[in-house]
């Protein structure tokens, strides 16, 4: 098993899942088939790479980067289109004080 | 081959038809055909309608190019303005762009007419299209095969021809992919050559926007539209403005093709068949056939998967609930609402991609998984640049196989991943590819070619492309016309 009950429980909850029993089960099954298919790649590179710094996968071309000027941004009521907004502010239940999880 | 966006470009351009007429007929078409092919799973056709009326009034002053006045679809991950884009998954249903991505921008401004957003796997993680929302597309060859995917839907449109071309988008294969299934052309470009604003992020280091087309020259005409810097992509690069349909000729006398053996490996033997009959067929027209070596392409898929379900992880991370799409019901907190709408929002296949990005990002795993990737990366972007000191492109299948049944990736996940071996590479080095139809096998079934270029090199590929496809008439896979 390449995974333990306990990080698989840490996975989900940076990921925001929740799974049921089942589910779980399955997930841990495929996650083992992925991980160990992930792993070939030590084969290649084996060892510590706590050395290598700058291993960033695009180099941003710092030519090309645009003017720092202002310009029109998304007006408010658009944004707010996709949901029942209140007062142009996005509405969700109290986030500070009790019923706070 | 019909070079079809050339045949409806005159044929608007001349007067014959109008943009509105022409737009009535694309829409006739997909309300008798796309019931079967699932094609489109959002249709717009009074805004297109409005389009084709601007895209007359454009014809009548005598503006527009080569794209104005004709019809086309968009895949459902990329924002069209009020036109709902939902990624074919729960979490967005509902969701209305208010902005466009610039490649739709871009095509509105030539006076291009929108049918509809175009089916696919959900948020792009999938080679079948079978895990859409909307259930899947049907191949158009023959509907007891997939698609392909992620951009399965646009596949299907195009070769059913209820799209004269249509938008896709590649993070590791695709675009390729599911036109090499549906026996029709498609493009992953350079990345950096296409803007990537407005398109709905899945691996944002891989992802890129490109057509499928009836045709080479259909490809590059698409491409020259959608090319280009953008501001609001910090990844977007200056590319030439010169049109890259007007420079290609077929001729490849002299041109360099690397076959390199590790992309025949595990490759159907009829496919490799059909591929090498392609690279004698080059080589009677005067190319030159070299033999080449790409070891690191061995560790192209697990790179790949680390790479793309890290980015994933991280960019599927702002789907929550609170700002637009699907909402959970019955939640006790914010935290909870969080947890409820992600894990009824996601499909299956998304879950695990996530879980795998967060795992390999994860503190103790960063270094032997994410790290090693992106060291691996770096190699394999390497190899490919001493292969293109010697070889001008690379010749290559598309696939290890034809469409699969449907079904199919529900029973074998790992195999599904593994089918992705030949178009993945591109993506991890960011240069540009065609898939092009090579032939059939004995099952009737389309078969892909794929030509590599060095990075901003569309016009060496797509003359490679085009010098195939003028030469051999696969009419098997002509789409069927309907002017």
């Amino acid at each position: 098993m390449a995974l333990t009950i306990s990080e698989m429980n840490k996975l989900a909850t940076l990921a925001r899942l929740r799974f049921s029993e089942e589910e779980f089960e399955q997930f841990m099954d495929d996650m083992d088939e992925i991980i160990e298919f992930a792993d070939t790649i030590n084969q290649s590179v084996a060892g510590s790479t706590g050395d290598i710094k700058d291993v960033g996968a695009v180099v941003v071309d710092m030519d090309m980067l645009r003017d720092d000027e202002v310009t029109e941004s998304l007006p408010s009521e658009k944004i707010l289109s996709n949901v029942d907004g209140d007062n142009g502010y996005f509405v969700v239940k109290k986030v500070v004080g009790k019923g706070n999880a | 081959m019909t070079e079809l966006l050339t045949k409806l470009s005159v044929l608007l351009h001349s007067g014959e038809i109008s943009s509105l007429e022409l737009t009535e007929k694309y829409i006739a078409e997909t309300e008798k055909k796309n019931p079967v092919y699932n094609a489109y799973v959002h249709t717009c056709f009074e805004k297109a309608r409005a389009d084709a009326k601007r895209a007359d009034e454009m014809l009548r002053k005598g503006l527009g190019g080569s794209l104005c006045g004709i019809p086309m679809a968009i895949k459902d991950n990329i924002c069209t303005d009020g036109i709902e884009t939902t990624c074919c998954s729960k979490i967005l249903e509902g969701y209305k762009p208010y902005y466009n991505a610039t490649v739709v921008e871009k095509l509105y401004n030539e006076g291009a007419v929108m049918l509809g957003k175009t089916n696919m796997d959900e948020f792009a993680m999938g080679s079948t299209s079978e895990s859409s929302c909307y259930g899947a597309p049907l191949n158009p060859r023959n509907t007891s095969y997939v698609t392909g995917g992620s951009s399965g839907g646009s596949a299907a449109a195009v070769g059913a021809g209820i799209a004269p071309y249509a938008l896709g988008s590649d993070t590791g294969g695709s675009i390729r992919q599911p036109a090499s299934f549906c026996g029709i052309v498609g493009l992953k470009p350079t990345y950096g050559a296409v803007s990537r604003y407005g398109l709905i992020a899945y691996g944002s280091s891989l992802d890129q926007i490109g057509p499928l087309t009836a045709s080479v020259k259909d490809a590059a005409i698409v491409y020259d539209a959608i090319k280009g810097h953008d501001k609001r992509d910090m990844t977007s690069r200056q590319v030439s403005d010169e049109p890259v349909e007007k420079s290609i000729d077929g001729n490849v006398k002299g041109l360099k093709i690397g076959i390199a053996k590790e992309y025949f490996e595990g490759i159907d033997s009829e496919i490799k068949s059909l591929i090498y009959n392609a690279v004698d067929y080059y080589s009677a027209n005067g190319a030159e056939i070299i033999d080449v070596s790409i070891p690191a392409l061995k560790d192209s898929l697990p790179v790949y998967y680390i790479i793309a379900c890290a980015e994933a992880s991280s960019n599927l991370g702002r789907y929550d609930g609170i700002r637009y799409g699907f909402r959970a019901k019955g939640y006790t907190s914010v935290d909870d609402m969080v947890y409820k709408t992600r894990s009824e929002g996601f499909g299956r296949e998304v879950k695990k991609r996530i879980m795998l990005g967060t795992y390999v990002l994860s503190s103790g795993y960063y270094d032997a998984y994410y790290k090693k990737a992106c060291i691996i990366r770096n190699e394999i972007k390497k190899s490919f640049a001493e292969v293109f000191e010697k070889c001008d492109v690379i010749l290559a299948p598309t696939a290890p196989n034809t469409a699969f049944p449907s079904g199919l990736a529900k029973q074998s996940p790992l195999e599904m991943y593994l089918s992705d071996i030949a178009t993945v590479p591109v993506n991890i080095a960011g240069l540009p590819a065609v898939s092009i139809p090579v032939g059939t096998d004995k099952k009737g079934l389309p078969a892909g070619m794929q030509i590599i270029g060095n990075a901003f090199d569309e016009k060496t590929v797509l003359n490679a492309a085009y010098a195939f496809e003028r030469g051999n008439n696969f009419s098997e896979f002509d789409i069927p016309e309907i002017v």
